[in-house]
This record gives C-alpha cells, structure tokens and sequence, in this order.
C-alpha cells in the first residue's frame, strides 16, 4: 500500500513537471487546424512547422548568435569569478560587504540598467555585436557564479592548504594541485548553471540586438504579431530554444546525484 | 581552536624573512594574493555596477524625458513616485509575489525532497526528469503556458470543459491572472528547492539517523530535530535566491499579459516608464527605490545565510 502511494506520488510530480513539455513537443508537429483543437490524440504528423522555420525565420543564425555568446560569456565568468570566490572565501577579503556589493549587481533592474549601457553602447558602437552581449551577460552572471562558487571553496577544508603550506608549498602549487581538484566538481556546476542563464537571458538580448547578434529569445517573441500568434512554428522555437539547456540540465543532474558535490569533501 | 592557532602561524611566517623576499614573494604573500585575485572582479565591477548605479542617482535628480537635455529638479521624482497609488499597488503585487512563491517554493521542495530521498527503481530518471523545468527559459516557459491556457483551444480548458465545468480567461481576468503567473513561476523554480534540498539531505552524515532511530526517535522527529537544522543553510540559499530573483520578476509577463490584466510588477513598471512613456528621471528614481528596498532585505538574509554557514561548519 505504501508503495502504490509513493508511486502515485511519483507519477503525479512527473505528469506536472514534463507534461507541459512533452505537449509543445508533440504540438510541434500539429498542422494550423490540429493546433486549435488541442483534444484531438491523434493527428497528421507534419513537419510545416520545421519548414516554415528553418526556410522563414533565421532561426539558424539566432541559435549560432546564442551559442558563442553563452560560450564566451561564460568563458569570462569563470575567469572572473574564480579567483574572486576564492579570494572571498579563504581570506574573507572585504569582511563580506564586497561579496554582498557583488551580489547586488542583480538587485537593480534591468530595465534600468538598460539605459546607461545602450548609451554607453551606442558610442562605443557595441550595439548588435556579440561583443556586446557578452559583455552584458558577463555581468549579469558574475554574481550568481560568484556567490556559488564562494559556497563550493567555503566546503574545501582550509587545513588542507595549511598543512601544504607548511610543507613548503607555494600559493600557485597549493592552488594547482590541492584547491583546483578539488573545486573542480562546484567549477563545473556553475559553468552550467552559467551556460542556462546565458542561454535563457531574454531582456538583454532583446534590447540590444536587432538583425547581426539577435538570439533565440528574440526570435521566440517575433512570432507574436500584432493580430496573429504563430503557434505552430512558435513551439519549433521553444523545443530549440529549451533543448540545449533540457540536455545541460540532464547532465547537471547526474553531477549532483552522483555525489560529486561537497559531501565527500566535508567531513 | 587548531584553526586559529594554524591561522596565527600562517602571518607570523612570512615576517621572519621579510628583508630577503623577491617580488614575486609579496605579491603571494596573504595581504597581496588576496586583492590580487579580485582585480578582474573589480575591474568588472568598477564598469558594469558603478556606472550605472551613479547614472541613474545622477538622472533621479533630474527631469529627463529624452526629447530635452536633463534638467536638474531635486526631489521631485522621489515625491511623484511615493505619492502614486500605482506605486503602492505594484510594490503590494511584487511583495505577495515573493511571499507567496518562496514560502510554496520552500515548504512544497522540502517535502518533495524527503519523499524522493530512499531507493527506488529508475530514480535517476525520476529526478532527473523533475529537474527539467528549471533549465527552461522563462520566456519560452511563458509562451508555451499561454498556449496551453488559451480559453477557445488551450488544453487546460479543455480538460475543464470535459469536466463540465465553464471556460475559464486564465491570462485576462483580473486576479486570476496574477495568480497564474505565479503558478508559473513555481512550476519553474520548485525543481530548483527540491535539488537543493534533496542534495543536501544526501550529504547528511548518517550515523546520526542510524543512531536516532536505534534510539527509536519518530520520523518526524527526526525531520525536525535533525534534518531541519541542518538544512538551514541550504534553505537560506534557495531563499536568498529565490527573494532576489522574484523581486526582479518580469521574463513571463512578455511572453504573457505584457503588464494586462493587474499583473504589473515592479520590474514591468520600470519598464513601462523608461521604454514607453520615455521618463528616464522618473524611471531610474523608480530603479533606485528598488534598489534600496532589495538591498535592505538582501543584506538581511545574506547576514542571516552567513550565520547558518557559519554555524554548519
């Protein structure tokens, strides 16, 4: 009795959590009338949706912008925040208000934000440029890395590096080869959770490119016309705007299950 | 006790042979390496946190409506905003917000955490699968909800209709619509309490609950005395977060009602006034009010998050 429960409760967090997703994928490949009569089980698979994309929208070309830009900018994130986590989090450096100042970078609206940078952009001449965009979702990741990372070196014992030190070791070889191994599961956690983020950014993205550097988010919301929503062709652009991050996550999960993470480390 | 003697060791060290150290020597020394390490932080911040926030001190003080040069004119901004109803209703709107989704966010993922925290066939499936949602987009989220909750041919009304029940405008009445886009947002962030709480819960040494239930200590017991405390850490981090990131919710409301239907929040506010009326003064003084209210709240629970860190190690 007590497992039919447990399994009833499964198969409920299951029906919540991927429903929805499993049905933008099946309504992909629903034609005009199939969309609008979502009862209807089973349907004519086409691929219209596909096509219309692929042919009509520069779909391509936004996924290619969003993919070098996540990259790269998370690329900078790491090299930012590395060090400065671990400055934070060995030698308490700041006292904590210069980790708590980091962290407010996300505390103050975009949209306002916005407004500096575009003007900023503008004459530099950063506008529509991957560049550019880099450069913003550097700094709309920094923090979150900063703060995440700040955890994952806080659970690496400082004796450790003591005892090393003691043993004659240098700062770079104690960080070579006693932190960064160490690190390296939490490193590669929040390059994930930074490659998600930059992925699914959606206001920057769409306030700062136009044709050149515009991403999938830009896109996903150029088929909500004036009159008409493009259904069909819009759940083509949600499957490959969530599919990259859906197989990230995926991979994510199997890092934390595994018990990569601090436990070992801990005691 | 040994950290603090190793600690006192590590700075007496270096001064014994202060006179013959090589440049290279001092920049690893602690009192260097450490702000060594943070220049390109602070490089990042000096451009990207300092600019803007000094901008936007600099345009609350003026009447900026971009067809005109600024014009300085006190505190006037500051007396508009405090003295618009819209103000009040929208900051109320974003505070139930944040109330309503962290508290769901907290008690919901904890409670899901220790229900998938035993052994079972296909469990890494199962939390894997839960864990998808998290990594969507909020924009691609909110259009694939809109879709599904379309009155004439989303699938939500349909299953209401094959109940028999009424169709309901989920995204256009008034109230309702508030309620769903924070039914939104947990079905987003859940995932999230529930991985962190659920890893957490595994880390946990467990001798401790061998011996409390050799000791014959109820589950609940054990929940509240033993695994409560020690999650606190973890549950100041998913409220830290969560705090932060709800208060600047604004990502589903574009796939959504755009601002319709009494979902304004703060975040679309702020838009709305510097994007479409085109009142920057009135738009970053709107900004640093937030900021200020985030930052109280923020270094509220960040002492609170440092305290419990503190306290798990």
């Amino acid at each position: 009795m007590k497992r039919v429960i447990f399994w009833v409760g499964v198969a409920v967090l299951l029906f919540v959590f991927i429903f929805p997703i499993a049905w933008i994928f099946v309504t992909s490949f629903k034609g005009p009338a199939d969309i609008m009569v979502p009862t209807r089980l089973f349907f004519k698979p086409t691929l219209a949706n596909y096509i219309y994309e692929f042919y009509n929208m520069p779909i391509l070309r936004e996924l290619l912008n969003t993919f070098i830009v996540t990259v790269f900018s998370t690329f900078l994130v790491m090299v930012v925040s590395l060090p400065a986590a671990y400055s934070f989090a060995r030698f308490n450096t700041g006292y904590g208000h210069l980790l708590f100042f980091t962290l407010t970078t996300r505390m103050f609206p975009p949209a306002v934000a916005a407004i500096p940078f575009f003007i900023f952009f503008k004459n530099l001449g950063l506008l529509d440029t991957h560049i550019g965009l880099i450069l913003l979702y550097l700094y709309f990741n920094m923090s979150f890395a900063t703060f995440l990372l700040y955890g994952f070196f806080k659970e690496i014992p400082e004796e450790l590096e003591h005892a090393a030190m003691v043993d004659g070791f240098g700062r770079l070889t104690i960080l070579r080869k006693i932190v960064f191994p160490l690190i390296m599961p939490g490193a590669v956690i929040t390059t994930v959770f930074c490659l998600i983020f930059a992925w699914n950014e959606f206001f920057f993205g769409y306030m700062f490119t136009r044709t050149v550097a515009r991403t999938v988010s830009f896109g996903l919301i150029s088929h909500w016309g004036s009159v008409v929503v493009q259904w069909g062709p819009m759940a083509v652009g949600v499957i490959f705007t969530i599919l990259p991050t859906l197989v990230a996550g995926w991979f994510m999960q199997r890092f934390i299950v595994r018990g990569l993470t601090f436990g070992a480390v801990k005691g | 006790m040994s950290r603090h003697r190793n600690k006192a060791r590590m700075e007496t060290l270096p001064t014994q042979f202060l006179e013959n150290q090589t440049a290279w020597e001092i920049l690893t020394s602690e009192k260097y390496f450490k702000w060594l390490l943070l220049i390109p932080l602070l490089t990042i911040l000096a451009v990207f946190a300092f600019y803007p926030l000094f901008y936007c001190l600099y345009m609350s003080f003026n009447e900026a409506l971009l067809v005109k040069p600024p014009e300085y004119i006190g505190l006037t901004n500051y007396r508009k905003i405090l003295h618009d109803p819209n103000f009040w209703t929208i900051l109320g709107r974003s505070s139930s917000a944040v109330i309503v989704c962290v508290g769901v966010e907290i008690t919901l993922g904890l409670g899901i955490a220790v229900f998938l925290n035993r052994e079972f066939r296909g469990q890494n499936i199962v939390r894997g699968l839960c864990l998808l949602p998290l990594v969507v987009s909020p924009l691609a989220m909110s259009l694939m909800w809109k879709y599904f909750l379309e009155p004439q041919f989303g699938i939500i009304n349909a299953m209401i209709s094959g109940v028999g029940l009424p169709q309901i405008s989920f995204l256009s009445t008034d109230g309702l619509a508030f309620a769903t886009i924070m039914s939104m947002e947990i079905w987003k962030w859940l995932p999230f309490s529930i991985f962190v709480f659920l890893a957490a819960i595994r880390g946990m040494p467990r001798d401790v609950f061998e011996a409390a239930s050799v000791d014959g200590a109820k589950s609940w017991y054990t929940f509240r005395r033993l695994t409560l405390p020690m999650l606190r850490p973890f549950i100041m981090i998913v409220l830290l977060l969560r705090v932060m990131w709800l208060i600047r919710l604004s990502d589903p409301l574009f796939g959504t009602t755009q601002g319709g239907a009494g979902t304004e929040v703060l975040d679309w506010y702020v838009y709305r006034i510097a994007f479409v009326r085109f009142d920057l003064g009135e738009g970053a003084t709107l900004a640093i009010i937030t900021l200020v209210m985030t930052l109280i709240i923020g270094a509220i629970l960040f002492r609170q998050l440092i305290k419990a860190l503190g306290t798990s190690r």
